[in-house]
C-alpha cells in the first residue's frame, strides 16, 4: 500500500494594526479574535498532541506583521483587556441564560470555559507571547516555522521594483529571526502570488522551498511529470509545492467544504448583533457600533434566517465524520494516483491558520481527529515539505506559471475597478524611496531613523491586505485611511529630505506609533549597496 | 458606495441598518418590506452617484464593517488623525503597464504639465493615443505587432485587451496633432504573458489517459468544480473540442 504524506501549511497573518491611540480600536479585534479563536486553541490542541505522543509535522508561516503584534507588550495589554470584558460579558450571558433562554445556557457556558482557559495559558503558560508556544513546537521537531513576506504585499504587482521585493523577503527573514532564533528554510508566497523569477530573490535569502497555487504547474510552459503530486525545481534550484485543490476543496469551500454542514455553528449569528443594544453596549464598540463578540448559540441550519440552536454534541459527530472522510479521500486518491507515479504522492494543502477556529469553529478539532486518525492508519502520513525534500532530493527542473490563489488565479482581485488607482501611487513611492536610498547612503543617527521610517511606511502601504479589503468593500474605508496615511508619511519623509530636513518631532512621535521592524535598514532599497553584500 | 450584502442579514440586522439609514417604521417592518426599502434606497443612491464617482445629491456615506453592519462612518474616520490627500497624478510624463491576467493589463500614466505646454505651443488642438506594442518572447526588441487605443486627454489610465498568450507586450502614449504629426512621450516596461505547453499540446494530452488524470484529478473538487482559472478553461475547451470531434 502506497504511503500518502500530506503537507500542510497553515499560514498565520494579520495585517499590522495598532492605535494605542485610541482606548479601544475596533480593527484591532481583528488580531484578538485570531488569537482567542484559532492561535491559542491551536497551540493547545497541537501541544496536546504532542504530550500524548500523537506523531505529527506540521509546516506553519508567521508573517512579521503579526509577530511584530503578538510580541508588543501594548498589544498583549489590550488583548487581555479584551479577553477580561468578554470573559465578564460570559458571567452575564450564563446569569441571562438561566433567566431568560436556558437552551444557551450550556453554550455560553463552554464559551466562558474557553475564555477563562485562554487567560488562564496566556499569562501562565505563554507569558502573554504566544509565539514562545509555537518556538517550542518547532524546537520539539513538530512544527517547522516559515516566513512570509515582511507585510505580506501581493509580489507579482511589484515585480518591475527588485528593490521593494528584496526589502520584502530581506526584511522577513530578519524579522523571522529575531522571533524565532532560526533562520526560516522557507517562504509562504502572499495570496500564493508567484511570477517566474521570484525564485531569484528567496534564494538570495537561502530560502530552499514555496507553495504555489493549484494551477502553476499544468500551465507551465513545459510539460510537469508528476502534477501537484511532488514538488518542482525552479531553473535555480527553489523548490515550488503546488496546493491539491482537490482536496483542500473539501475543507475550504463555501458551496461543497466540511464547514458548510448544518450541524456546525453559525459564524454570523452572534448576540453583538441579535441582543438588545442596552444590554450588548458596553461590549461592542462606541458609539454603538455592533460587533462579534464570540457568543454564537446557533447552528448554519440552512440559507434563511431561521436557525436551530447548536448542538456541540452533534458537530462532534459530524467533526468525526468529516475526520474520516478526509482521510477515505486521501485514501482513495492515493489508490488511483500513486500507480501514476514513479514514487509516493506529495499533497499540499495550503490554508490561512484563521480557517481553523475562527471562521470554521469545529476546525481545530477537525484537524486534531485528522491527525490523530492519520497517526492510526497505515498509508496517511503528515509530514513537511522539508522532510520530502530530505526523502527526494531530486525533482523535475520546471519554471511554475504566473498565479494565484486569489479568483481567475492571477491579480485581478488586487487590480479590480476599485482598487487598481493604489498602485500609481504605491510605485511613485517605491521609486522615491529607492531615490533616497541611493542619494543618502548609510546615513547615521536621525536622518538614518528618518529614512528608516520611510522605507517602514512604503512596506506597510504595500500589504495585500489593503486592496483586498477594498475588493471585499468590508472596512474598506479603514483599509484606503490606512495606504493613504502611509503614502503621505512617505511623503513627509521624501518632502523634508529633499529639503536635506528631518522633521524630528514627526518622526518621533512616527517611531512611536509604528513600532514594527526596528532593526529595519533603509538602505535596502538601494540595490547597488545590497548587490555588494551579497557579494562581498 | 459600500453596500452590504443585505440577504445575508439578520431580521436584527437589517432593522439596525434601516434605522441607521433613516427608513421609517424600520422597527416594525418585516424581513422582505426591508429588504425592498433598503434596497430601494441603494439604487436611489447609486443612481444619485455620477460618472465620476462625485454624489450629485447628499447623503452620507456609510461605513460597512467585516461585520456587515453599517455605522457612520464620520463617527471614526473623521476624528482619526492624518487622513492624507493623495496627488491625482505625479508631475511626470510616464506610463506603466500591470499584468492582470493572461488577457488583460492595466496602463497608468501621467503627462507632466512641461510637455502639456510645449505641446499646446506647438498645435492649436492635439489628442492623445496608446500604442500597444507586441513582441516574441525569444526577441523582446522586436516589435512583431501593434495596435493603437485612442484616449481622451482628461483620461489616466485604461484596461487593455492582450490578444496573445505567451507574448511581451509594451505600451506608449503618443500625441497626434491636427496636422497629423505624431510623436511619443512615454513607454512602459514590458509585461510577458504566460502560455501553456498543453494549450499547444492538448491533442497529446487527450490520447495520454495517465497524463489527464495526473495533471486534473488535484484541480477538480469533489463536486467537480475545477479550479477557476481562464487559460485552464480554455485547455479543457480545446480538448473538449477535440475529443468531441
Amino acid at each position: 500500500m502506497a504511503r500518502n504524506s500530506i503537507g500542510l501549511i497553515l499560514n498565520a497573518h494579520m495585517p499590522y494594526v495598532r492605535h494605542p491611540e485610541y482606548p479601544r480600536f475596533l480593527e484591532e479585534d481583528w488580531l484578538f479574535e485570531a488569537i482567542g479563536e484559532t492561535y491559542l486553541p491551536l497551540l493547545r490542541m497541537l501541544r496536546r498532541l504532542r504530550d500524548e505522543g500523537v506523531p505529527f509535522r506540521i509546516t506553519m508561516s508567521f508573517s512579521p506583521t503579526l509577530c511584530s503584534m503578538l510580541s508588543d507588550p501594548i498589544l498583549q495589554g489590550r488583548f487581555t483587556d479584551y479577553l477580561r470584558l468578554h470573559q465578564e460579558l460570559g458571567e452575564r450571558e450564563m446569569a441571562r441564560c438561566q433567566r431568560e433562554e436556558q437552551e444557551c445556557l450550556p453554550l455560553a457556558k463552554m464559551y466562558l470555559n474557553s475564555i477563562n482557559t485562554n487567560l488562564q495559558e496566556y499569562f501562565e503558560t505563554y507569558q502573554c507571547n504566544i509565539l514562545t508556544g509555537f518556538r517550542d513546537l518547532e524546537e520539539s521537531g513538530h512544527v517547522d516555522l516559515i516566513t512570509t513576506a515582511a507585510t505580506h504585499a501581493y509580489l507579482p504587482l511589484y515585480s518591475e521594483y527588485p528593490s521593494a521585493i528584496n526589502a520584502q523577503i530581506e526584511l522577513a527573514v530578519q524579522s523571522h529571526i529575531n522571533h524565532f532564533k532560526r533562520r526560516p528554510k522557507g517562504f509562504w508566497l502572499p495570496e500564493c502570488g508567484y511570477f517566474p523569477g521570484l525564485e531569484d530573490y528567496l534564494q538570495k535569502e537561502e530560502l530552499a522551498f514555496f507553495q504555489l497555487a493549484a494551477q502553476s504547474l499544468i500551465l507551465a510552459d513545459q510539460p510537469v511529470e508528476r502534477g501537484n503530486y511532488a514538488p518542482v525545481a525552479c531553473p535555480n534550484g527553489v523548490f515550488g509545492f503546488a496546493r491539491d485543490f482537490h482536496l483542500t476543496n473539501l475543507v475550504w469551500s463555501n458551496a461543497e467544504g466540511y464547514p458548510t454542514d448544518s450541524n456546525y455553528r453559525e459564524f454570523y449569528r452572534d448576540i453583538g448583533y441579535d441582543l438588545p443594544l442596552d444590554y450588548i453596549r458596553q461590549y461592542i464598540h462606541a458609539p454603538e457600533v455592533r460587533v462579534f463578540t464570540g457568543f454564537k448559540y446557533y447552528a448554519i441550519t440552512g440559507k434563511g434566517n431561521d436557525k436551530r440552536f447548536y448542538h456541540p454534541e452533534r458537530a462532534a459527530r459530524k467533526v468525526q465524520e468529516h475526520a474520516a472522510n478526509f482521510l477515505y479521500s486521501v485514501h482513495q486518491k492515493g489508490e488511483k494516483v500513486a500507480p501514476l507515479l514513479d514514487r509516493e504522492p506529495f499533497y499540499t494543502l495550503a490554508f490561512d491558520a484563521e480557517l481553523f477556529g475562527h471562521w470554521w469553529f469545529e476546525g481545530i478539532d477537525w484537524l486534531e481527529a485528522v491527525l490523530r486518525n492519520a497517526a492510526k492508519s497505515n498509508d496517511v502520513v503528515f509530514e513537511t515539505q522539508l522532510d520530502y525534500l530530505k526523502r527526494y532530493p531530486e525533482s523535475q527542473v520546471l519554471q511554475p506559471s504566473l498565479s494565484s490563489w486569489g479568483e481567475g488565479g492571477y491579480s485581478d482581485v488586487w487590480t479590480d475597478g476599485v482598487n487598481v488607482w493604489i498602485y500609481r501611487h504605491l510605485h511613485k513611492a517605491i521609486e522615491r524611496m529607492e531615490e533616497l536610498a541611493i542619494r543618502f547612503p548609510d546615513q547615521s543617527s536621525l536622518k538614518q531613523r528618518f529614512l528608516n521610517q520611510a522605507a517602514r511606511e512604503v512596506l506597510l502601504a504595500m500589504a495585500s491586505d489593503w486592496p483586498f479589503i477594498i475588493h471585499n468593500g468590508t472596512s474598506s474605508s479603514y483599509a484606503e485611511k490606512r495606504l493613504r496615511d502611509h503614502l503621505g508619511n512617505f511623503n513627509v519623509v521624501y518632502e523634508n529630505m529633499c529639503k536635506n530636513a528631518v522633521n524630528t518631532e514627526w518622526l518621533v512621535k512616527s517611531e512611536k506609533r509604528d513600532i514594527v521592524f526596528p532593526d529595519i535598514d533603509y538602505n535596502m532599497f538601494n540595490l547597488n549597496s545590497r548587490r555588494n553584500r551579497y557579494n562581498g | 458606495m459600500i453596500t452590504p450584502n443585505i440577504d445575508a442579514l439578520s431580521l436584527v440586522e437589517l432593522r439596525y441598518i434601516a434605522r441607521k439609514q433613516g427608513i421609517d417604521d424600520a422597527e416594525v417592518l418585516d424581513r422582505e418590506d426591508l429588504l425592498e426599502a433598503l434596497q430601494e434606497m441603494y439604487e436611489e443612491m447609486e443612481s444619485n452617484i455620477s460618472g465620476d464617482g462625485s454624489v450629485s445629491s447628499p447623503f452620507t456615506q456609510q461605513r460597512f464593517m467585516n461585520t456587515l453592519v453599517a455605522h457612520d462612518s464620520n463617527d471614526t474616520m473623521g476624528t482619526l488623525p492624518g487622513v492624507q490627500c493623495l496627488p491625482e497624478g505625479y508631475s511626470e510624463t510616464r506610463i506603466h503597464l500591470l499584468l492582470k491576467n493572461p488577457y488583460w493589463a492595466h496602463a497608468f500614466w501621467s503627462v507632466c504639465s512641461t510637455d502639456i505646454m510645449k505641446l499646446e505651443q506647438s498645435s492649436a488642438s492635439f489628442s492623445f493615443f496608446l500604442r500597444v506594442s507586441i513582441h516574441e518572447a525569444s526577441e523582446r526588441n522586436l516589435e512583431a505587432d501593434s495596435f493603437d487605443v485612442d484616449v481622451s486627454r482628461t483620461d489616466t489610465s485604461w484596461n487593455i485587451n492582450l490578444p496573445e498568450r505567451g507574448r511581451v507586450y509594451s505600451v506608449s502614449l503618443h500625441y497626434k496633432d491636427t496636422d497629423g504629426n505624431t510623436g511619443r512621450l512615454c513607454i512602459s516596461d514590458t509585461v510577458e504573458t504566460p502560455k501553456s505547453y498543453w494549450l499547444d499540446h492538448v491533442d497529446a494530452l487527450g490520447k495520454d489517459e495517465r497524463q489527464f488524470s495526473l495533471l486534473f484529478s488535484s484541480l477538480v473538487s469533489k463536486g467537480g468544480n475545477m479550479v477557476e482559472n481562464p487559460l485552464l478553461r480554455e485547455v479543457v475547451e480545446l480538448l473538449d473540442e477535440r475529443l468531441g470531434g
